[in-house]
C-alpha cells in the first residue's frame, strides 16, 4: 500500500513522542526530562504541519494532484482546515504542558504518566482534525477525552478532584453512548461511513425521521463535549475540582476538539440537512450564552467563573452555526459562518490559555482562587495584575486585544444573513456580550482598585511564591504576545481562517 | 457476526422445519452436536451451584461458538474466540472466583418472592420472541457457508485493520495503553512522602 508519510508525519512524530515519554519515565533520571521530551515532540510535530501548509513554495515537497491529501479512502484528509487546527492543538497543548510542569511537580504526583496522558490526548485531537469518517472521528474523540478523565482526578488526595473526575467520567461516557447511538442510526440509514458518502447518500435518499433522530443524537453527543447548555452540568464542578492546568487544557483543547467534530459533521456530512442542525445549534447557542453568562455573574471563585465563562464563550462560538437556520442562506454566507467559527476558536484558545496561566500564577502566590482574596493584586504584583487585565479584557472583547476580532467576525457572519432568526441570535449575542463585560470587568476592578483584604498578612504577600516558575513565565509571555499581536494585526489570523473555509464550500 | 442465541435458535428451527429436504452433511452433524453442547453449556453456567462449574459451562459455550465460526470459514474469528474469550477472559473470571472464595456456595434464597417465576416467564417470552423474529425476518438465509466471498479470514481482517482502518486501530491500541497507565497511576500513591528528597526527582 502506498502511504503518504508526509501527510501523516505530525501524527507519527507525536506517536513516537508519546512512547518516548513513557519509556524515559522508567529511567532513573530527573522527571522534568519527560516534559522536555514532550515539548520537543510537540514542536517537532509542528514542523510537518508547516511544511504541509506551505507545500507549494518548498522544493522537496511533492504536491498532491488535488487540493487536499486524501488517505485511507477518504477517512483521513489533510487540508488547510485540518492543518490550521492541528497547529492550534499542538500550540495549546505545548502551553498546557508548560503550565503543568511546575504545578504537577509541586504536588509530587506521577509526572511522567501525566505528560504521557496529555500528549495522548493531543494526538487524538490532531487525528480528529483530519478524520472524515464516523469511525475515525469517534475513536479520535475518545482518544481526546479518555486521558482527560484521568487527568481531572490527578490530585488524588483532594476530594474535589475525585468528584471532578467521577462526574466528568460519567457524563463523558453517557455522551459517548449518545454520540455512538446517533452515529449508528446515521450509518444504518445511509450505509456510509465517510462524510462524503453520507452527504451523497442523504442527498439521494432524502429526509426521514430516523435520519433526523440520528443527526440530532450525534450533534447532542458533541454538545456534551463542548458543554453547551443544557448539557453543561459537569463543567463547573469538573473545572473547579481538576488541577488548574488540566482545566485549561479541557477548556481549550478538549472543547475545540468537540467544535471541530461539530464543524466537519455539520458542514460536510450533514451539509444537506441544514434544516435539522441549524435550529438545533441556534437553540444551543442562545441558551449557552445566556445561561453561562448569567450564572458567571454570581461567581466568587475565579476558576468557577472561568468555567461558566467558557460555557458562554462556547455559545458565542456556536452563534455562526445558527446563521444556517435561515432558509435563504447562500454558500458564501455558510463559508463566512465557517470562517467565523474557526477564527473564534483560534483566538479563544490563545486568550483562554493566557487567562488560566494568570490564574495559576496567582493561585500559586495567594493559595486561593476566591476573587475577593485577589483584591489589590496590583499593589504587590503589578505584572500579574496587568496580565490579568489583558486576558480578561480580551475575553470581554475590548479592542485592540485579540478578543474583539473574534466577536467582530462572529457578529458579521450572522448579521450578513437576511433572516429574522439570524438577527435575533445576533441581538441575544450583543446582550450577552454586555453581561460578560460586566463580570470580566469586575475581576479587573477587584485586582486593580480594591483594597488588599485583611485576611492576607502583608508579610506573606512579600515572601510567598515570589518567583513564578520559568515555564509558567514562558507560557504567560507566549500567550500575552499572542493576544496582542492577533488583536493589532487581525489580518494574520484572517488569512489563516480564509483558506480554511474552503472546507465548507463543498469538496 | 450473528449473536449466538439467534444463530442457534434459527438454525435449529430450520433444521426442524426442513429435515426432509435438507442435505445432511458432515458439517450439519458437527453443527448439531455443538449446538447442543453450547446450549448445555449455557444451562450449566446458570444452574451450577459451584461458581467454578459455572465458569466451565461458559467455557463450553465459548468453544462451541468457536466451532460455529470455523464452520462459517471465519478461522481468524474462531482463533480469537478461543484465545481471548476461552483463554484470557475465562482466566480472569477464574481469578476473580478464586479471590472471592470457591468454597462459599451461592445463597439461593430470593429476597423478592415473585422474582424467579417472573424471570422464567420473561425468559420464555424472550425465547418465543427470538424464534418468531428468526422466522419472520430472514436476512442471510439458512445454510452453512460454502465458497464465495470470505470475510473472516486472517488476510481480510488484516487488510481492514492495517489498511483502511489503520488510524482508528492504532488509536484504540493507544487507548488501551492509556487505560493501563492511568489505572496504575491512579491506584497507587507515589511512595515518597510529599516534600522529602526535594529536587532529586528520580524514578518513583
Amino acid at each position: 500500500m502506498n502511504v503518504d508519510y508526509h501527510a501523516l508525519a505530525p501524527e507519527i512524530i507525536l506517536g513516537i513522542t508519546v512512547l518516548a515519554v513513557l519509556v524515559v519515565d522508567l529511567l532513573r533520571i530527573p522527571k522534568y526530562w519527560t516534559a522536555v521530551i514532550g515539548l520537543v515532540g510537540l514542536f517537532a510535530a509542528f514542523v510537518p504541519v508547516l511544511t504541509l501548509g506551505f507545500c507549494e513554495s518548498l522544493d522537496f515537497c511533492t504536491e498532491p494532484e488535488t487540493a487536499q491529501r486524501v488517505l485511507f479512502g477518504g477517512s483521513f484528509v489533510v487540508d488547510t482546515f485540518s492543518l490550521v487546527l492541528k497547529g492550534l492543538f499542538l500550540g495549546a497543548t505545548a502551553v498546557a504542558l508548560l503550565l503543568s510542569v511546575g504545578y504537577i511537580e509541586e504536588d509530587r504526583y506521577w509526572q511522567g504518566e501525566f505528560y504521557f496522558l496529555m500528549l495522548c490526548s493531543a494526538l487524538g485531537a490532531v487525528v480528529l482534525a483530519s478524520s472524515r469518517d464516523l469511525v475515525t472521528l469517534f475513536v479520535a474523540l475518545e482518544l481526546v477525552t479518555g486521558p482527560t478523565f484521568l487527568m481531572a482526578g490527578w490530585r488524588k488526595g483532594d476530594p474535589r478532584s475525585n468528584e471532578a473526575a467521577l462526574k466528568y467520567f460519567i457524563i463523558g461516557v453517557l455522551s459517548a453512548a449518545i454520540l455512538l447511538f446517533g452515529m449508528s442510526l446515521v450509518y444504518g440509514y445511509t450505509g456510509e461511513l465517510t462524510f462524503g458518502g453520507i452527504r451523497a447518500a442523504t442527498a439521494a435518499l432524502g429526509d426521514s425521521a430516523l435520519l433526523t433522530i440520528g443527526v440530532i443524537l450525534t450533534l447532542l453527543g458533541f454538545a456534551f463535549k463542548v458543554s453547551a447548555v443544557p448539557f453543561h452540568f459537569w463543567t463547573p464542578d469538573t473545572y473547579q475540582g481538576a488541577p488548574i492546568p488540566v482545566t485549561a487544557y479541557l477548556s481549550v483543547v478538549s472543547k475545540t476538539a468537540g467544535f471541530v467534530g461539530l464543524l466537519t459533521l455539520s458542514y460536510q456530512a450533514f451539509a444537506e440537512l441544514r434544516d435539522v442542525w441549524g435550529p438545533l445549534l441556534w437553540i444551543l447557542a442562545a441558551l449557552s450564552m445566556t445561561v453561562g453568562n448569567l450564572i458567571a455573574v454570581r461567581q466568587d471563585d475565579i476558576v468557577r467563573l472561568l468555567g461558566y465563562s467558557s460555557i458562554a464563550q462556547g455559545g458565542f462560538i456556536l452563534v455562526p452555526f445558527g446563521a444556517a437556520v435561515a432558509g435563504n442562506v447562500t454558500g458564501d454566507q455558510l463559508e463566512q459562518a465557517f470562517f467565523a467559527t474557526v477564527t473564534y476558536l483560534l483566538i479563544y484558545a490563545v486568550m483562554n490559555m493566557g487567562a488560566f496561566a494568570v490564574v495559576i500564577a496567582g493561585a500559586n502566590r495567594l493559595k486561593s482562587t476566591l476573587i475577593a482574596d485577589w483584591g489589590g493584586l496590583s499593589s504587590y504584583a503589578p505584572g500579574l495584575a496587568g496580565l490579568l487585565a489583558l486576558f480578561f479584557a480580551s475575553l470581554a472583547g475590548i479592542p485592540p486585544i485579540a478578543g474583539w476580532f473574534a466577536k467582530l467576525v462572529m457578529f458579521s457572519s450572522v448579521l450578513g444573513v437576511d433572516s429574522g432568526w439570524a438577527t435575533a441570535l445576533a441581538v441575544i449575542a450583543v446582550l450577552n456580550s454586555v453581561v460578560a463585560f460586566y463580570y470580566y470587568a469586575k475581576v479587573i476592578k477587584s485586582a486593580w482598585f480594591d483594597q488588599v483584604p485583611d485576611t492576607i498578612p502583608a508579610a506573606e504577600l512579600r515572601g510567598m511564591g515570589r518567583a513564578v516558575a520559568p515555564s509558567l513565565q514562558f507560557a504567560l509571555v507566549l500567550t500575552a504576545v499572542g493576544v496582542l499581536v492577533l488583536g493589532i494585526f487581525p489580518n494574520l489570523i484572517a488569512d489563516v481562517g480564509d483558506v480554511a473555509k474552503t472546507v465548507a464550500a463543498g469538496f | 457476526m450473528v449473536v449466538g442465541d439467534l444463530d442457534l435458535a434459527s438454525g435449529i428451527w430450520h433444521l426442524a422445519s426442513r429435515h426432509g429436504g435438507a442435505r445432511v452433511t458432515a458439517e450439519t452433524v458437527v453443527f448439531v452436536i455443538f449446538a447442543v453442547v453450547s446450549v448445555a453449556g449455557g444451562l450449566v453456567m446458570i444452574g451450577a451451584r459451584n461458581p467454578v462449574y459455572s465458569a466451565m459451562g461458559l467455557l463450553m459455550t465459548m468453544f462451541s461458538m468457536a466451532v460455529f465460526y470455523v464452520l462459517n470459514d471465519a478461522h481468524f474469528v474462531a482463533a480469537v474466540q478461543v484465545i481471548i474469550y476461552a483463554g484470557a477472559v475465562m482466566t480472569l473470571f477464574l481469578f476473580v472466583i478464586m479471590l472471592i472464595g470457591v468454597d462459599r456456595d451461592e445463597d439461593r434464597t430470593e429476597q423478592i418472592p415473585f422474582q424467579r417465576p417472573l424471570a422464567l416467564v420473561l425468559g420464555a417470552g424472550f425465547l418465543a420472541l427470538v424464534l418468531i423474529a428468526a422466522r419472520a425476518a430472514w436476512v442471510t438465509g439458512y445454510g452453512l457457508f460454502s465458497g464465495g466471498e470470505v470475510n473472516g479470514t486472517i488476510e481480510n481482517v488484516a487488510d481492514e485493520l492495517f489498511g483502511t482502518w489503520l488510524i482508528p486501530f492504532q488509536a484504540t491500541v493507544l487507548l488501551l495503553t492509556i487505560a493501563a497507565v492511568g489505572t496504575i497511576a491512579l491506584a497507587q500513591f507515589a511512595p515518597r512522602a510529599r516534600g522529602s528528597a526535594e529536587g532529586s526527582g528520580v524514578s518513583e
